[in-house]
């Protein structure tokens, strides 16, 4: 008895990890693109909660999740194109824009969703469910910890090999990369910066949103202020810790993810720890693995440096 | 006569100051064509409006005859024009082959290796340069590098290739290498426009245009002129290429040096064993192709970089490991080579870089506020004995030219250091007229007891002004010289790895 | 056709012109969206002004809700200006309240004069505490200061929360738990200005602050590095300024004042502990101070422009129902159109001939 419901916690941890992962996968593999072409996006916190926002209104208001899908994905790559304008474009300093834009995006989201659910209860959804793959799913452990998840977390698990793929076996992929450690390379070949970086911050930004709107979507049915609580930040962390490669971008954010599902089966199993202590681990997790990451050698040589000719 | 390229009356502002001013330029094909001129003589605007950086105001660019319009760099190349700049535009952490792909494919979302690997053996194997073209360009010594950038150029099907500064990074050897395969590309049809100032490499071309104040002085067959009319055309007036340095005795040592070592980022060693002293009234000249540990030489005797290990006595006291603000308070002051990066806040005003490291000097403060009236009349005092050119001290330091800016820095050392000047290419960059100030004020200080380390990259210049000359090579100091006892070659055989005395 | 050329020299009139434009437009994208909601957008503006200037009590609340961002501001500039993008200031804000709060309980009883210099020292003390936890976290584990304060913003709200909810500071009694500490003794609360009104005596500090930061920038040593530091910290290295060592004292100064908006909203407006009152005060003090064009002076005019907004909202919701949240909305595209502004400002616009 004792040690079934000992395999119960840890199938029920590791599945839960993997939930908490993917929506955090995406938006971190978005911010990868992004960050890879050079524009140090500190906007990810704001995308992430658009995106989320987005999914919510379509979901609402169509019934349809795929359709809030769609919405999250066009939602971040919205909020892509005005990161890219500011810092492509008008070369306002990265932190600058990507601080603007959460603090615009905070606001615009609260007003719109206070206008939204004016004079009646707040609408909800019901979100995604598991789908069982067949025959896969029943195998012990592995089956449902990694068989029985969510449509997306499947797309999710596929668009870290993608991703990777488009960075290093492209020809887009190679002039990406370009933008992020010299980008008068490709300037000097008469190819235009700032239409090349305004392509990667945008489809980086699209898959940022898209994971706020999976959190949305998968995770819960109705939206409320500040819906991201730092999972935006946490990406941008993941991004450091992962040393700017897809592979260390994947382990930081599982590790994340388990550390947060450890904290939230600790209640389960009965330890009297103050919940606000459990709630607060990811942000301690951060500032500690931070505190760790000595080596920066994948960092972009450019990342975060307005690029002007001459 | 057909030509290669043609520009006629090309005109490019800045703010409305010229950078060209109705520049008429002709590039037979397979000549070398060198633009000869001064820092700011707009050489390099001309190259940038011929390769589409810029868009000139006015004027027209005939290629092969043809009137063309080149409005970015991709009609530049579609053209057959290729350009090598002087900073060089790569990537480390890409491999060659990758470096020279990048952005030259239109169609298709793989990438094309295979094929451009094989075009490129065919393009080495032509002109004999031997290139790993899977290894890092951060694996590469500089002056590989140089290669890469002209593959880069060869690989696009330039029929003309610009070449900014080529030899900058390059050892005399490296130089005669690279010579060589320019004269091999001229007897292939391919035209050279050499960006220069250093007259030996004008002396190599065919033709040269003398470029002054964004106009064309003159346009000459090489061999029918002289390294000194050139550079009399360049400066405008007679230039005395001789320093007079009185000679003086040296007096007690104030630094001496003892079995520096010093790494770098990956740990690797940038400085090995260096030792070396200078006494009072000694300038000791530091010699060597740059990347060979001058600039870590320099970090690590003026604080900004701890020593792993060795030491540094300052008039007897060991003062390796010490801060800059603990080395400074010792009469230690620093020109350093990135004035504008290390030297100087650009926002700043002149006034306000004048006391950049002593703002919080009693002399400069009235009580715990910032004393502005002495402040600005020490500007006032500095700006007319510096000859600094400037409108008034309120100016910000960003928009003054590389010269004033230096002479601003060299203002500020002097002014507030008292025994060790360490100046590390002082006069990199400037005008002819102002490396003969700051060459002078450099005697100057010798004169009043200085002892000065002085780093170069010409060596005429360590020549006319050094007591003793130190050459360094992958951050080993080779041997020091006597300057009236040893030859330019010898010392250049030495910038290369060779040991003081060993036979050749 | 037109092109744009930067500007050798800066323009007083055309920056003026850029940033008036950046405030119409802002206005012009505010009315959009107030009509993208279906709201009456003369309606609202008129409410707006009204509950922002339209009375003596208006304009009193207007400072009062200035007061604290306008401080938060002063840290964003402080902070900003050396380059040091810290985002602390929001859990500063809680901070300061919690020192001072501690503050209250340990000094309790002692004459006015002792006890509020007193309880705000306190509450400056949490956020110099704050601020120096980010500066060793940078200078010594070279971890980015805008990601180390967002979370220590995060510890910080949940430790409150855990204080107030679980922990010793909790309103007891009653079967529901809010998050919200005892009253104060009316004896903590700031005094007011003038009898009977809300406007109490801790306005006059974010003017004094102001006045303060700007003699410390433009006139003093300290302030000669913050700005040297934002343009060329390598220059200052290799000028013997202890870099490490002004990042913590600029970290831990800007802590100080965002943490004495948390203490003076304590003891002038809510006076006990809780969340909901200090909550974005932080954010709100980043846009104005970079609205203000990181200076002092900006950064007050700024300050008391959204504290005119915020007022403005408060009338408003009792007339009509638009949301809260206009406020923030309003703040954020203000915020946009001003950071493209500070671009144009630089620019000239030209006019060329078509080829």
């Amino acid at each position: 008895m004792n040690q079934l419901f000992q395999e119960a916690i840890i199938i029920s941890i590791l599945a839960s990890t993997i939930r908490i992962m993917t929506p955090l996968l995406f938006s971190a593999m978005g911010e990868l693109i992004t960050q890879r072409a050079g524009i140090w996006n500190m906007g990810v916190e704001g995308t992430m909660l658009t995106g989320a926002f987005a999914a919510y209104i379509a979901a609402t208001a169509t019934g349809s999740l795929w359709l809030a899908v769609v919405a999250a994905i066009i939602a971040g790559a919205l909020m892509g194109a005005i990161i890219a304008f500011m810092t492509a474009t008008l070369r306002v300093d990265h932190f600058i824009a990507g601080l603007g834009l959460n603090l615009l995006a905070g606001g615009l989201t609260l007003y719109w969703f206070q206008s939204y659910i004016q004079g009646r209860a707040q609408p909800t959804f019901s979100g995604f469910q598991d789908i069982a793959i067949p025959l896969l799913s029943d195998i012990p452990i592995i089956g449902p910890v990694l068989f029985s998840q969510r449509a997306l977390t499947y797309v999710a698990l596929l668009v870290v090999p993608a991703v990777w793929f488009l960075l290093y076996r492209t020809r887009y992929g190679l002039e990406l990369r370009c933008l992020g450690e010299n980008p008068k390379a490709l300037d000097v070949k008469g190819l235009s910066v700032t239409a090349r970086q305004f392509a990667a911050v945008m489809l980086g930004s699209a898959l940022t949103g898209l994971g706020g709107g999976f959190l949305m979507l998968g995770f819960s049915d109705r939206f409320l202020a500040d819906f991201t609580a730092g999972r935006g930040w946490i990406v941008v962390v993941a991004l450091i810790a992962g040393n700017w490669k897809p592979k260390g971008v994947l382990l930081a954010v599982t590790t994340f993810a388990f550390l947060e599902s450890l904290a939230t089966h600790l209640q389960v199993v009965g330890a009297q720890v103050p919940h606000q202590l459990l709630l607060a681990l990811p942000y301690l997790a951060s500032i500690v693995l931070l505190m760790g990451v000595r080596f920066r050698s994948g960092q972009p040589a450019r990342l975060g440096i307005p690029y002007k000719r001459g | 006569m057909s030509t290669a390229l043609r520009v006629e009356g090309l005109t490019k502002r800045f703010a409305g100051v010229a950078a060209n001013d109705h520049v008429d330029f002709d590039l037979r094909p397979g000549e070398i064509h060198c633009l000869f001129g001064e820092n700011g003589a707009g050489k390099s605007t001309l190259s940038s409006c011929i390769f589409g950086l810029y868009r000139p105001d006015e004027g027209q660019i005939f290629v092969r005859d043809e009137p063309v319009h080149i409005g970015s760099p991709i009609d530049a190349i579609r053209l057959g024009i290729g350009m090598v700049h002087q900073h060089f535009v790569l990537v480390p952490e890409f491999t060659v082959l990758e470096n020279i792909i990048v952005g030259t494919q239109r169609s298709g979302w793989r990438l094309n290796a295979a094929e451009a690997r094989q075009k490129l053996r065919g393009i080495c194997d032509g002109y004999g340069i031997e290139m790993d073209l899977d290894a890092y360009v951060w694996e590469l010594p500089v002056g590989r590098q140089q290669w890469v950038e002209i593959l880069k150029a060869l690989y696009l099907d330039a029929r003309i290739l610009i070449l900014d500064e080529p030899t900058a990074v390059l050892t005399p050897g490296e130089s005669r290498i690279l010579f060589d395969i320019i004269g091999k590309m001229c007897a292939r049809g391919l035209s050279i426009i050499l960006i220069t100032h250093k007259l030996v490499e004008v002396m190599q071309s065919n033709r040269v245009t003398v470029l002054r104040k964004g106009k064309v002085v003159a346009t000459l067959d090489t061999a029918d002129t002289s390294p000194d009319e050139l550079a009399r055309l360049m400066v405008g007036r007679d230039v005395s290429f001789t320093i007079t340095k009185p000679d003086l005795k040296p007096g007690e040592t104030v630094v001496a040096v003892e079995k520096l070592t010093a790494h770098g980022h990956w740990g690797e060693a940038v400085l090995k064993d260096v030792s070396f002293s200078v006494a009072a009234y000694e300038i000791l000249g530091i010699a060597g192709v740059a990347g060979n540990g001058q600039k870590e030489l320099f970090e690590v005797l003026c604080g900004v970089r701890k020593p792993a290990a060795g030491t540094i006595r300052l008039k007897g006291e060991d003062v390796a490991g010490l801060t800059p603000r603990c080395l400074m308070d010792r009469g230690v002051g620093h020109i350093p080579d990135d004035r504008f990066r290390e030297g100087l806040v650009p926002e700043f005003s002149v006034a306000e870089n004048l006391v950049l490291g002593w703002q919080r000097s009693p002399k400069y403060r009235s009580g715990p506020l910032i004393n502005g009236k002495a402040i600005t009349e020490l500007s006032r005092q500095m700006i007319g004995e510096y000859q600094i050119a400037t409108r008034d001290e309120k100016v910000a330091a960003g928009k003054l030219s590389g010269g004033n800016a230096q002479k601003i820095i060299i203002a500020r050392e002097f002014l507030h250091a008292s025994e060790l000047m360490l100046a590390n290419q002082p006069t990199r960059g400037l005008d002819v007229g102002v490396i003969e100030y700051v060459q002078s004020q450099l005697l100057k200080k010798r004169a009043e007891g200085f002892a000065i380390v002085l780093a170069s990259e010409e060596l005429s210049d360590l020549f006319g002004l050094a007591d003793r000359i130190a050459v360094m090579f992958k951050g080993e100091i080779m041997g020091i010289v006597d300057p009236k006892k040893t030859t330019v070659s010898e010392v250049g055989a030495m910038m290369t790895g060779r040991k003081e005395g060993a036979t050749p | 056709m037109i092109r744009f050329e930067p500007r050798t020299e800066r323009d007083g009139l055309w920056t003026a012109a850029a940033f008036a434009m950046a405030i119409a437009a802002g206005l012009a994208v505010s009315a959009l969206l107030l009509a993208s909601t279906g709201a009456n957008v003369g309606q609202v503006f008129s409410a707006l002004v009204q509950g922002a200037v339209g009375s003596p009590k208006a304009i009193a609340t207007t400072l009062v809700k200035a007061t604290p961002i306008i401080l938060t501001g002063l840290a964003t500039v402080i902070a900003f200006r050396a380059q040091l993008w810290s985002i602390g200031q929001e859990g500063q804000v809680f901070a300061g309240a919690m020192g001072g709060y501690l503050g209250a309980q340990l000094l309790a009883g002692l004459p006015a004069v002792a006890f509020f210099p007193g309880v705000l020292v306190f509450g400056m003390a949490a956020g110099v505490a704050f601020g120096w936890l980010a500066a060793v976290l940078k200078n010594r584990f070279g971890v980015n200061e805008i990601i180390s304060t967002v979370m220590l913003n995060y510890l910080i709200v949940y430790l409150l929360s855990w204080m107030l909810q679980g922990g010793p500071w909790g309103e007891s009694g009653g079967t529901i738990s809010y998050q919200q500490s005892p009253m104060l003794p009316s004896d903590a609360f700031l005094p007011a200005l003038f009898d009977s009104s809300r406007l109490h005596a801790g306005v006059l500090l974010p003017f004094i602050a102001a006045a303060i930061c700007s003699l410390v920038l433009s006139r003093t040593p300290l302030g000669y590095e913050i700005r040297g530091l934002g343009y060329n910290p390598e220059a200052l290295r290799h000028k013997g300024v202890n870099i490490g060592r002004t990042v913590t004292i600029i970290l831990m100064a800007s802590g100080a004042l965002a943490a004495l908006a948390g203490a003076v909203e304590l003891f002038g407006v809510a006076h006990r502990l809780r969340a909901d009152n200090l909550v974005g005060l932080g954010y709100a003090g980043i846009i104005v101070g970079m609205i203000g064009g990181l200076r002092p002076l900006g950064t007050v005019m700024a300050g008391l422009f959204f504290g005119a907004l915020a007022s403005g909202a408060v009338y408003m919701r009792v007339l009509g129902d638009v949301p809260a949240a206009l406020v923030p909305a309003i703040q954020g595209i203000t915020l946009f159109f001003f950071l493209c502004a500070g671009v144009l400002a630089r620019y000239r616009v030209v006019k060329v001939a078509v080829q």
